[in-house]
This record gives structure tokens, C-alpha cells and sequence, in this order.
């Protein structure tokens, strides 16, 4: 189980992934809204694992990865799309993601990407 | 010419029998079967057993066998039977459950669309997605080998998980095999406009495994709201109820037992 920090623009999304991983023992050590938020975030509370949107304002998902990367460049962060983003992948993976997920996702998929994630 | 071990239902009984397959089609060596492929308009596949159904014929012939033979057995018929047929690169799955599958490659092979389902079919792998299972056909862009290149995106249903699948090849064969793809699958299609945004939330929740407590603390509304978005999701046939739970209250003899077990 890891301590998590969810990075999304919209609550909803936020709301639902917070219940996904809490469901399956994860702690959600906190969220954030925005890419400048995320790298913010990341550097105080030091998470196991981030979920991180790509679209988002100020800073988007993959200028926040790397940023993120910079800071700690064992970071694990899984990417987090809407469907006709899976374009980013590459990119994605690129700049140092350890999954993607595209919504909408089923639940025991996403435990099961964070645990391999977690377990890497 | 291979001869495969297999059994054949024969008159509700399982006959052990050798199978012959040739270029044009497939014969028992007890001659209770004997089959041209471009005779062949369906094929399922449950478990071991293969259902193979000929063209003006109503009961399909069933073959059972061990799945390296089945696999044979799929792979000659499916390359050669009667169905739309066109030669393609696959990647299935692609993704499962909104996750990318990490050692998913493009195969070449072809597709054949039959009258219960799409094939995917290579040298290594035979790949059926039942068109009750199809949840949605689109044509999208994909990164292949460093070019955006049009590809069908087909969302199916397997056990309980979505599953995304792509198919891959010339633009023009691609637009036929859409419009073909689109037309056996109009049943399915939607105006998206049929629900108002706290029913299409609760259907995402819904799709992402939530239960209706989780629903209900999530959206914050009440069990009565939630149920009245479920009939009209089951009114539109985009849900099915699976489960009914029953919420009881003890009897007086109910809380008497409880203060009873619970003396020291």
C-alpha cells in the first residue's frame, strides 16, 4: 500500500480515484488541481506514487511530470487521460511515466497498475 | 494435409473422430463430417468446443478438442469461410479496464467479420469479440512508428472488463471496414444526448465499479435519487440490475437476542 497524491483539474475525477485507492488500502496523502500545485505538493509531502491528469491549467500533466522528475527523478507517476489523448503516451512515457491509465477506468485495473507501479 | 484429434457431436453425442483439413475443407475420418470452408458463415467459440454454422443449415455442427487444436481448426476456417474478409495489423487488447496493457504489440494477420462476431486472426492467435459485446467502433489516430496513422478503435466487453482493441490498415480498406463494422453494430448507437449530466455522472461511477453507498457519498444525494437515476439507466437499457439488497431492522425479538449475547 502507498501514500498517494492525486493531481486532477476536476473534483469529480478527484473524488473518484480518492475512492478507487482508498478502497483498495491506499492513502491519499493529498490532492491537487493544477500542474504548479502538483510539483508543490510533491516536494512537501514526498507521496509514494502521484496519479497525474494531463490536461489541466497553469502547468499540464507532462510539464508537471518533469517537473516532478527533476525534483526526484525515482518518482512514480501514473498518467491520467481522457480518451483521444492516448496521443501522449509516448510523450508520456518519455519524460519518465510508469503507467497511463485512460478514462473512463474500471477500478480493479487502476489497483492493480498502482500496485505493479508501486511494486516496481 | 493435418489430421487433428477432435470430437463431434453427433445426434447430442460426442463421437471421437480424426479431422482431415484441406485447402478447400475439413472431413472426419468417419465421415460424420464433411465441410467446405466458403459453406461456413459463423463460428463461436465457448471453452473447448468450436460451433460452427453452415450456411442454410440451423444447427451448428459442434467439434470439441484441446485448444492447440481448436487453434488450427479456428485459423483455417476463419481464413477461409464465408465472411467479409481483409488482411490487417491488430493490437487486442490494447487496453483493459481504462489501462494500458504494457506487452501489447501490433500482430499482423486479418479480421473477418462474421454474423455473431469479429475476428482477429493471426499465426499465434485467434481473437473473437461477439458483437453483443461491442460497445463502441470509432475511427482514431495512433502513433505508429512515429507517424499518426488512422486505426478503428473497437470497445468490447470481456467477463466484466472493457477491453479496447485496434485494427490497422490502408486508409481505403479502412473506411470500408468502419461503414461494415458501424452497420452490424447499429443497434447499439445512441444520440448521447438521452441522459442529464447527474445520471451520465452516476453511470461513470457506475462503469468505474462503484457501489450505490460510494454513489450515494460521492454525488452526496439521497438512496431514493440514486434509484430513480437507475430506472431511467435501466429504461434506457444502458443498465441491468444484479443485484437487489434488502435493509432490515430488528424485531423486538431480534434486539432481545442481541442484549442476551451481549450480557457478560
Amino acid at each position: 500500500m502507498g501514500k498517494i497524491l492525486i493531481v486532477d483539474d476536476t473534483l469529480f475525477m478527484r473524488t473518484l480515484l480518492k475512492n478507487i485507492l482508498f478502497s483498495g488500502g491506499h492513502t491519499i496523502v493529498g490532492e491537487a488541481e493544477n500542474g504548479e500545485d502538483a510539483i508543490a505538493k510533491y516536494q512537501e509531502l514526498k507521496p509514494d506514487l502521484v496519479t497525474m491528469d494531463v490536461v489541466m491549467p497553469k502547468k499540464n500533466g507532462i510539464e508537471a511530470l518533469q517537473g516532478i522528475r527533476e525534483i526526484d527523478p525515482n518518482a512514480k507517476v501514473v498518467m491520467c487521460t481522457a480518451v483521444g489523448q492516448e496521443q501522449m503516451v509516448k510523450l508520456a512515457v518519455k519524460s519518465g511515466a510508469k503507467g497511463y491509465i485512460v478514462k473512463p477506468f474500471q477500478a480493479p485495473k487502476v489497483l492493480e497498475e498502482v500496485k505493479n507501479v508501486l511494486g516496481a | 494435409m493435418s489430421s487433428l484429434p477432435v470430437k463431434i457431436e453427433v445426434q447430442g453425442k460426442w463421437i471421437a473422430a480424426k479431422l482431415a483439413l484441406d485447402a478447400e475443407g475439413m472431413k472426419s475420418s468417419d465421415n460424420t463430417l464433411a465441410v467446405q470452408y466458403k459453406s461456413i458463415v459463423d463460428l463461436e467459440a465457448k471453452g473447448s468446443v468450436l460451433s460452427i454454422v453452415i450456411k442454410g443449415q440451423k444447427d451448428p455442427i459442434r467439434i470439441a478438442s484441446v485448444a492447440k487444436v481448436l487453434s488450427i481448426v479456428k485459423r483455417q476456417i476463419l481464413a477461409s469461410c464465408s465472411a467479409y474478409r481483409l488482411s490487417t495489423f491488430f493490437m487486442s487488447p490494447a487496453v483493459r479496464g481504462g489501462v494500458f496493457v504494457k506487452d501489447a504489440n501490433w500482430e499482423k494477420g486479418g479480421i473477418a467479420v462474421l454474423v455473431s462476431g469479429i475476428w482477429f486472426f493471426s499465426k499465434d492467435h485467434q481473437i473473437c469479440v461477439p458483437m453483443d459485446d461491442v460497445a463502441s467502433i470509432e475511427m482514431t489516430k495512433r502513433e505508429v512508428q512515429g507517424k499518426n496513422i488512422d486505426v478503428i478503435k473497437i470497445d468490447h466487453i470481456e467477463e466484466s472488463d472493457v477491453v479496447t482493441s485496434l485494427v490497422l490498415c490502408p486508409i481505403t480498406t479502412l473506411q470500408v471496414l468502419y461503414n461494415f463494422l458501424k452497420e452490424s453494430t447499429k443497434g447499439m448507437d445512441m444520440a448521447g444526448n438521452e441522459l442529464d449530466p447527474q445520471s451520465a455522472q452516476v453511470a461513470m461511477l457506475v462503469y468505474s465499479g462503484m457501489d450505490t453507498a460510494s454513489i450515494e457519498n460521492m454525488l452526496n444525494v439521497s438512496q431514493r435519487d440514486v434509484d430513480h437515476i437507475y430506472d431511467v439507466l435501466i429504461k434506457q437499457g444502458l443498465a441491468e440490475v444484479v443485484v437487489t439488497r434488502r435493509e432490515v431492522k430488528l424485531t423486538t425479538k431480534g434486539v432481545r437476542y442481541i442484549s442476551d449475547a451481549t450480557k457478560v
